[in-house]
């Protein structure tokens, strides 16, 4: 009993109890009475603080228990998310590229069926469900909470959705309901710009509840992954009160869902169409045009492709693995993803660099005995030019010799520099999914990833657009528009209803200099000798520049490891029309496809060709209706 | 009386002993909260063992296993092992952000969960046995001095920052309830209690208006999901009219409809209360609170009766555990505190927490059958 009473005592009075007390105080012990009073004190607090949860139970369920009773009991309030119509797409002249379509489905909420099977039987003696969708439909019923509806079938008749419907009230637990489908149009020629809607992922899924309403659509690629926010909307919401049998009383509350923001891309599907038909007898090839004034593609089209409704929405299984075992990667979009050394195309951006860096001029003249030394090591031209060689005639000519000699001059770093400044070697996130960035060395890039030094050798074909250095077709089409323009132009896919009224910035580049290398372009096409003679165009007075590329790809000991496609060099042709006045600009790679100017320069020629006579370019563009981001609707109370 | 603190060598204690001294009534307790947790998950599967009320048995008896070895293990151990072991923990907790980064793409974010989720229920131990030991090793004429605060608060503030680092508000609250209890128990002045209060007081509003107003939109968020009425707002709501509509009796055992139904996504988790109180009604709620109860003061008895003032901490440190994990759980699905994802120890499925909780009433019991024991000064002066 003392015990008990000394924890209780303030240490005086304890003192005058205990007549041995020391005159040190015993902190140990003071110590123990400090814990015992506030232990006790922590006890207390905890039991009033459970007496607080005790109060809280009370008032639920007692004093509030018939509201919620009445919310649980009889009128079960249901809650079902309604997923937003996805953005349309459109090209700029507004034909549809991809919508939504309505798309009549059954579904069944497993917690309001008598029997699972049972539904399932009634079901099928209307729309037909196979062994498999039946196994589907009750591994979902398990694996979920039962009132997620689960998908039985979908892409139903009018005459299966409206018979379903009047059965209704004799099979519990069924649903029908309009939602919507992707279809794609003009769909190979746009599959890789557009890409294509897929079920959700496992992580997306986790991330945001509507992506567990079935049938729901993300994009996965293109545009349709890259602005994949802004085409979704938002959804909306309704509730119901259901009896006991899971049948609906009555809608409660209902919040429409917002459509997603409609797109309209810079694409002229006719140009695409017209690019891809020219390039499709190649294995694989790819090519793009742009506008050079504002930086808008007009024509991105990859070979070989792929149907995007294949894939999209009632995916063909028998297709999806012939796409992903054949060889070539039709799903690849070559345009923004095939990374190539640029070759002789790449002389351009060699000669305007050799120019700003003042190791050459308009004047001076190099011979070309059809090769060239460092140290012990030689490189060959691929013909002999002969003397009298200027910076003209190396551009109209190709010649490697030239280019070895100027690239040598000015060094790695200062080439590295300008090919960046004109575009080479990053992403420009236009709106595709998947850009890759390609290469453009120098010797701080080697000694960070491959840890050695640069040798002088390698600046030697890099000059040539060999060697470490690689490019996209994009990038070399935004290439030659700068050269064309002296613009830093980006590109760009889609319009947006505030265009961009100022022209792009200057180059840091001297137009006399822009010019010579410009002149030479012409050179290339129209002046005798000139590489790409034959692709000259047939329109009378209209010039157009070009250069062409014929990229080595495997080092001459390794050939033999190759099959004969595989060994073929790449064919290259970058283009700008018309010369005098630039409106277009384009970028052509067959791979595997022999000498650029025999594979690639003739399909540019007629592309541009088509670009120019029907000047998608000069005319208005289409705006498309709620062409503002979607108001992101405030989230009300769904209470 | 006088014998009480003197300085006495402990008493030897072989196994026989330590059973006798053992607090058969608490752990009996224990067993009957677990079975109720064990008959809410077989009802919750819809009346079979299967998936959940079988596993959780059979992890119960693990740990059980555990809480003897634990609870008859010899208290110097722990006493010499605790700062390792927080030293281990806090690396743990360290190495959590790193790993997490390393393993890239979707899965990372998962294994990163995953990992994220022991260090921290270790750490919970860890803090109580490190801060423990601290003050026995604190000659209490000291304890009142500023600067023999700063190792314990160093001690919580590094947990505390790492768990908010992960984001894991409910975890670093954890952690700050435990830590602060054990100061407050060791003897640490009111003063600084107030202090600390006054000073977050004063700072707050400073703080707020400097934010910005998407970081404050952020910080709301975070602090009331109801915000987000689709998301967790609406799980409140749902388990709101389960517990409600379960009124003073409930619906029976297995009878309940609307814990079945519905976005209960964790109804065998951290929703599991909802359920039964659905089931069991105001009466089965209230009994099983008082069940917690009790074992809360079982606990703050059986810490009383120790001698050290480790065992002493180490027991209320528990007890504390104990009470913050319940007390949040049930505020949380009766809808007083946002949703910070917090278990129901022994009741809700799953397994670290669950085994953290027994290992923690381990300690308990371990205190409890050496509460004669006290430690000689070299014992407690070397660091390990």
């Amino acid at each position: 009993m003392r015990r008990v009473i000394r924890k209780w005592l303030p240490e005086k009075k304890m003192k005058a109890l205990h007549y041995g007390a020391k005159k040190k105080p015993d902190y140990t012990r003071k110590q123990s009475y400090r814990f015992s009073r506030r232990a006790l004190l922590v006890g207390g607090a905890q039991a009033g603080l459970f007496g607080l949860l005790g109060w809280r139970l009370h008032q639920l369920q007692v004093l509030e228990s018939s509201d919620y009773r009445l919310l649980s009991d009889e009128n079960r309030m249901m809650m079902q998310l309604v997923a937003p119509a996805r953005g349309s797409i459109y090209d700029r002249f507004g034909a549809v590229i991809a919508e939504d379509k309505e798309n009549l489905r059954l579904l069944v909420l497993p917690a309001f069926c008598k029997s699972l099977p049972g539904t399932l039987d009634a079901l099928s003696r209307i729309v037909p469900v196979s062994s498999s969708t039946r196994d589907r439909v009750m591994r979902a019923a398990r694996r979920q909470s039962g009132y997620y509806p689960v998908l039985v079938a979908e892409g139903l008749t009018w005459r299966q959705f409206a018979l379903l419907n009047v059965l209704a009230p004799q099979i519990p637990g069924m649903r029908t309901d309009r939602s919507a489908y992707r279809k794609y149009y003009h769909s190979r020629p746009m599959a890789h710009v557009v890409g294509y809607v897929g079920m959700a992922g496992k992580t997306e899924v986790d991330l945001d509840p509507v992506m567990r309403l079935p049938g729901f659509r993300t994009g996965r690629t293109g545009v349709e992954k890259a602005f994949d926010t802004e085409l979704r909307g938002s959804p909306g919401s309704i509730k119901y009160e259901v009896d006991v049998h899971g049948r609906v009383v009555r809608e409660l509350d209902a919040k429409p869902s917002t459509r997603g923001r409609d797109l309209v891309l810079s694409i002229d599907h006719h140009l695409q169409t017209v690019a891809l038909d020219r390039i499709k007898d190649h294995r694989v090839a790819s090519i793009v045009v742009l506008d050079i004034a504002t930086g808008g593609i007009l024509a991105m089209a990859s070979t070989p492709t792929f149907d995007p409704n294949d894939v999209a929405f009632d995916v063909n299984l028998e297709r999806w693995r012939e796409l992903g075992r054949n060889p070539d990667h039709p799903l690849h979009n070559r345009a923004i993803r095939g990374q190539y050394p640029p070759g002789s195309t790449f002389k351009v951006v060699t000669a305007l660099a050799g120019l700003h860096a003042g190791v050459i001029d308009a004047n001076e003249t190099m011979s070309c005995p059809g090769g060239y030394s460092v140290g012990r090591k030689r490189f060959r031209c691929w013909k002999a030019h002969g003397g009298g060689i200027n910076v003209h005639q190396a551009i109209k000519q190709s010649c490697d010799t030239y280019f070895y000699e100027t690239a040598k001059r000015m060094g790695i770093n200062h080439l590295a520099a300008v090919s960046r400044h004109l575009g080479l070697g990053r992403t420009y996130d236009c709106g595709l999914a998947g850009e890759k960035p390609g290469l453009i060395p120098d010797e701080a890039w080697k000694r960070a990833a491959l840890m050695e030094a640069w040798y002088t050798g390698e600046t030697v074909i890099a000059g040539i657009g060999q060697g470490f250095v690689s490019t996209t077709p994009l990038q070399l089409a935004v290439m030659v528009a700068r050269v064309a323009t002296g613009r830093a132009v980006l590109p760009k896919l889609v319009i947006s209803s505030k265009q961009q009224s100022e022209p792009w910035p200057l180059l840091q580049l001297d137009p006399k200099h822009l010019e010579i290398v410009r002149n030479g372009m012409v050179g290339v096409v129209n002046e005798p000798g000139g590489t790409a003679r034959r692709s000259a165009l047939e329109i009378p007075n209209m010039l157009m520049a070009g250069k062409t590329g014929t990229s080595q790809v495997v080092s001459t000991h390794n050939e033999h490891l190759l099959s004969a496609w595989e060994r073929e060099t790449h064919a290259l042709f970058i283009a700008y029309a018309p010369a005098d006045a630039p409106r277009y600009a384009a970028a052509c790679v067959v791979e595997h496809g022999g000498g650029g100017s025999a594979a690639a320069a003739p399909v540019v020629r007629d592309v541009i060709t088509e670009a120019l006579l029907r000047d998608p370019a000069g005319r208005p563009t289409f705006v498309a209706k709620n062409d503002v981001p979607a108001a992101v609707a405030a989230a009300g109370d769904v209470r | 009386m006088k014998m009480l603190f003197a300085e006495a060598p402990a008493p030897k204690l072989d196994l026989g002993k330590k059973l006798l001294l053992l607090n058969w009534p608490f752990l009996l307790l224990i067993v009957s909260i677990a079975l109720v947790g064990a008959a809410s998950l077989y009802s919750v599967a819809g009346g079979a063992l299967e998936p959940w009320a079988s596993r959780h048995v059979v992890r119960f008896c693990f740990g059980l296993a555990l809480l003897f070895a634990v609870a008859f293990s010899d208290i110097r151990w722990w006493l010499r092992g605790a700062y390792p072991l927080y030293l281990v923990a806090l690396a743990l907790m360290l190495l959590v952000p790193v790993i997490g980064v390393e393993s890239g793409g979707a899965r990372r974010w998962l294994g990163y969960e995953e990992l994220s989720f022991q260090p921290s229920e270790m750490m919970k131990l860890a803090l109580v046995l490190a801060l423990a030991r601290y003050y026995q090793w604190l000659p209490p004429e000291k304890i009142w001095r500023p600067d023999a605060l700063l190792p314990p608060i160093l001690m919580i503030g590094l947990p505390v920052l790492l768990a908010l680092a992960q984001p894991d508000l409910g975890t670093a609250a954890l952690f700050a309830i435990i830590g602060g209890g054990i100061l407050f128990l060791a003897g640490v002045s009111w003063f600084y209690f107030g202090a600390a209060i006054l000073g977050v007081i004063v700072a707050l509003p400073h703080a707020w208006e400097k934010l910005h107003d998407y970081q404050r939109e952020r910080v709301l968020t975070f602090i009331d999901p109801a915000r987000d009425p689709l998301g967790s707002g609406y799980h409140i709501l749902q388990s709101k009219i389960a517990i409600g509509s379960g009124g003073f009796a409930g619906k029976g055992f297995m009878e309940g409809t609307q814990a079945q139904l519905n976005f209960l996504p964790e109804k065998h988790t951290d929703f599991i209360f909802t359920m039964f109180s659905e089931e069991m009604g105001f009466i089965g709620a209230v009994v099983l609170l008082a069940l917690y109860l009790l074992a809360l003061a079982f606990i703050t008895y059986m810490a009383l009766r120790c001698r050290s003032i480790f065992a002493k901490l180490v027991a209320a440190g528990v007890g504390l555990t104990l009470f913050a994990y319940v007390f949040i759980n049930v505020a949380m699905v009766t809808g007083l505190v946002p949703v910070v994802g917090v278990p129901l120890p022994l009741v809700s499925y799953g397994g670290t927490s669950m085994l953290t909780m027994i290992i923690g009433l381990g300690f308990v019991l371990n205190a409890h059958v050496n509460r004669r024991v006290t430690f000689r000064r070299s014992e407690v002066r070397a660091l390990w």
